[in-house]
């Protein structure tokens, strides 16, 4: 039954490649979807690990690094670096801003650094040196066509693009300021009665000395320090990315089920069409004896086979499409080939093409042996 | 003979479609769900921070004292602050992005429009919450979610402040003050204009009269939300509309090229019998458009009477089936029909009349 198989997808090589490239086209479609979704939770963690702390403190009752505003007081970070064992308490603050030019608005996450926590690498151009510079994504360099030394305006201060770096979390680009830019933002724009209105420090990146133990240090400055939590770059990490699950699963698990359907559909109808077109073939042998058992495995083979087929033909068509959207739009990032993901992708895909080969098998059960035996 | 195998088909390519329109109705009912909260206010003018021009996402102060002046302006009726922000809420134990309006006391103006169970917020604490939150989330009237470090209880439910992207939460201004160390400062003004004063002079005049600050009507500030939130994402609906009209198109070729190959012998005695080959390639374009078209109202019938029902099944779905994205989408069919009838035409265009007689 497996070289019966196998040689009807020979038979017709045309019609096997359509098939083949059909039904990787909706395996594309389900890991390009999947591929995103993975995307949007390992931008959620780079955005805190590509910060490179031993440990992060955070206002008291913030867990998280995007999408939350943390604003933790002056003097904690007196107390976080009194606690022996910390080097030091490299200060951080995000400013979620709305870059607007030409009137197109794009959400951009700044983040103001001084020590650590700056871009993690710089695709072109420098790093900051003068408190106006600003390194931005490129995505957001691409959308608005900036150039190095261009002007970008927050609100209404001028700052002159240093570099660009390659970093977006939350479909949003990130920026890179440094302490001193923010503050003549905040002193020039005299958009509010004080400073303190404004998150000064949001979040402190804590080097810690190798030979401590960063559990005692996390309990000895929770204890000295009450305004502050503190915790490990994978703890947060973790928790954007749950944060952003909350946000992307529904909709995207909704969208991947209907890609399973159509999945399930092409194979039907796949199998269908072929096994209608043989029915004259499946009367011989049946009328040779052949029972539908080893029928129903031939049809169960033959769509395993197109299956095969159809996985490298799918994997290679959705990371095609991935490199091409990250490359225009380089805020878009999919992980396609996310081991634990495209495993059970292709898992479910096997499972929906076993359940669309199901389709025809009421047509070879119903097939009557006599047909063998009728004239054209 | 063939109704299995065009229903199959038909089926298949409807899927593809109906994969697009229903991204695309998702990616619409967000966008718009973003703006239901500055929308459904609906003041003459709305101020804010100069170099601000929307909501979404935004990060907006100006001092108090400006509410005051802007409220002297003649043509001026009312002005309502609000603080403003996003965050993050932790509800039984799971963390959800949210806004966050902070409403001074007795400020309904500003408050939810429509409350679907429970009283507005009158004390310290107190938190008004979507009806779909406390749907998806399990959390009642009576029960306690947390703001950052604050804990709040929830005394309302409001209607239509849900979305994936933009869930609207109303606490009291104090509150709000204090997570956010803002105080002296307003994030957004609403303000109403006297009858029969024109918005957009009247915004002109606010912005010129009062420093540092943006004012905007209300039309123009929905606009740039609306604008905002529109452009987020939309490079992915295109491509995924291409990947889908690619694949509904292998479904058309497929269908077409399994139907000729299994009427091969036919078509090679018409063609024997004299008919042309541009008569024969017409017969399988106007077969790939029929299946096509079945496919298309396939899908455009479950886009109108399926997809708005959805929600009802996942509450935190927000959709809003577009018939200009359909009537788009319509278009292309008819492309994807053309280009899955390329390669059936090619197979007939290489049949062999002689096929006709063979034993």
């Amino acid at each position: 039954m497996f070289q019966l198989a196998w040689k009807q997808l020979q038979l017709d090589r045309w019609r096997t490649l359509l098939t083949a490239i059909a039904l990787g086209s909706v395996i594309a479609v389900i890991l390009i979807l999947e591929g995103f979704e993975q995307g949007q939770y390992y931008q959620l963690e780079q955005l805190v690990l590509n910060r490179k702390a031993d440990l992060i403190a955070t206002q008291s009752g913030v867990t998280n690094f995007i999408a939350v505003r943390s604003s933790i007081p002056q003097l904690s970070r007196e107390e976080v670096e009194s606690v022996e064992g910390i080097i030091n308490a490299h200060p951080i603050t995000s400013l979620p801003i709305i870059y607007n030019k030409n009137n197109i608005r794009t959400p951009v996450y700044v983040l103001v650094y001084d020590t650590w926590g700056g871009p993690s690498s710089i695709i072109k151009g420098e790093n900051i040196k003068q408190s106006n510079d600003i390194v931005i994504d490129i995505s957001l360099a691409k959308k608005y066509d900036l150039k190095i030394g261009d002007k970008f305006f927050v609100t209404d201060f001028e700052f002159r693009i240093s570099g660009f770096t390659k970093e977006a979390a939350f479909m949003m680009p990130l920026a890179f300021i440094s302490y001193d830019g923010m503050l003549d933002l905040f002193l020039e724009s005299e958009i509010a009665p004080d400073l303190s209105t404004f998150p000064l420090l949001s979040y402190m990146l804590l080097e810690i000395d190798p030979a401590f133990d960063h559990k005692k240090i996390q309990q000895q400055i929770e204890a000295r320090a009450p305004f502050v939590d503190i915790f490990t770059p994978s703890q947060i990490a973790e928790r954007d990315k749950n944060m952003g699950k909350t946000f992307y699963a529904p909709i995207i698990g909704l969208l991947v089920s209907v890609g399973y359907i159509i999945g399930m559909l092409v194979v039907g109808l796949i199998m269908y069409s072929d096994i209608r077109s043989r029915i004259k073939s499946f009367a011989i042998l049946k009328a040779l004896g052949f029972p539908f058992k080893k029928l129903f495995h031939a049809v169960i083979f033959q769509s395993l086979f197109l299956l095969l087929l159809a996985i490298p033909t799918g994997a290679i068509l959705a990371q095609s499409f991935a490199i091409f959207i990250h490359d225009a739009f380089p805020i878009y990032l999919f992980q396609i080939f996310y081991p634990n993901v495209f495993f059970q992708s292709m898992l479910a895909s096997l499972i929906f093409a076993f359940i669309g080969a199901m389709i025809p098998l009421r047509s070879i059960h119903r097939t009557d042996p006599l047909l063998a035996f009728q004239g054209e | 003979m063939q109704r299995g195998h065009l229903l199959g088909s038909a089926f298949g390519i409807a899927s593809a479609f109906i994969l697009v329109i229903f991204f695309d109705s998702v990616w619409r009912g967000e966008s718009v769900q973003v703006v239901a909260y500055p929308d459904n206010m609906k003041p003459d003018i709305w101020v804010m921070q100069s170099g601000v021009g929307n909501m979404h996402m935004a990060m907006s102060f100006i001092w108090d004292w400006k509410a005051k002046r802007i409220e002297k302006i003649e043509g001026v009726k009312k002005v309502t602050p609000i603080l403003y922000t996003s965050s993050i809420i932790t509800v039984n134990n799971k963390e959800m992005f949210a806004f966050i309006v902070g409403l001074l006391p007795g400020a309904q103006r500003a408050g939810p429009w429509e409350m679907a169970a429970g009283r507005q917020i009158k004390n310290s604490g107190e938190v008004l919450i979507p009806d779909v939150l406390s749907k998806i989330g399990n959390i009642k009237i009576g029960d306690s979610l947390q703001i950052i470090d604050q804990d709040f209880t929830v005394t309302g439910l409001t209607k239509g402040t849900f979305s994936s992207a933009n869930t609207v939460l109303f606490v009291p201004f104090s509150n709000l003050d204090d997570i956010l160390s803002s105080s002296g400062t307003y994030s957004y003004l609403l303000v109403d204009a006297e009858e029969g004063i024109d918005a957009k002079k009247l915004s002109r005049k606010i912005k010129n009269d009062v420093d540092k600050i943006n004012a905007l009507t209300h039309e123009e500030f929905i606009a740039n939300d609306l604008a905002m939130a529109k452009q987020m994402g939309v490079e992915i609906i295109v491509m995924m509309t291409i990947i889908c009209s690619v694949l509904a198109a292998l479904i058309v070729g497929f269908t077409s090229y399994s139907l000729i190959m299994r009427k091969r012998k036919e078509l090679a005695i018409i063609k024997a019998l004299g008919v042309s080959n541009r008569t024969v390639l017409y017969s399988v374009t106007i077969q790939s458009i029929i299946i096509t078209l079945l496919g298309f109202i396939l899908a455009t019938a479950f886009a109108i009477f399926i997809i708005p029902t959805l929600p009802q099944l996942i509450p935190q779905l927000t959709v809003l089936v577009s018939i200009t994205a359909i009537l788009q989408l319509g278009l292309i069919a008819i492309i994807v029909s053309i280009v899955g009838a390329l390669i059936p035409a090619y197979m007939v265009l290489r049949l062999d009349p002689a096929t006709a007689f063979h034993v």
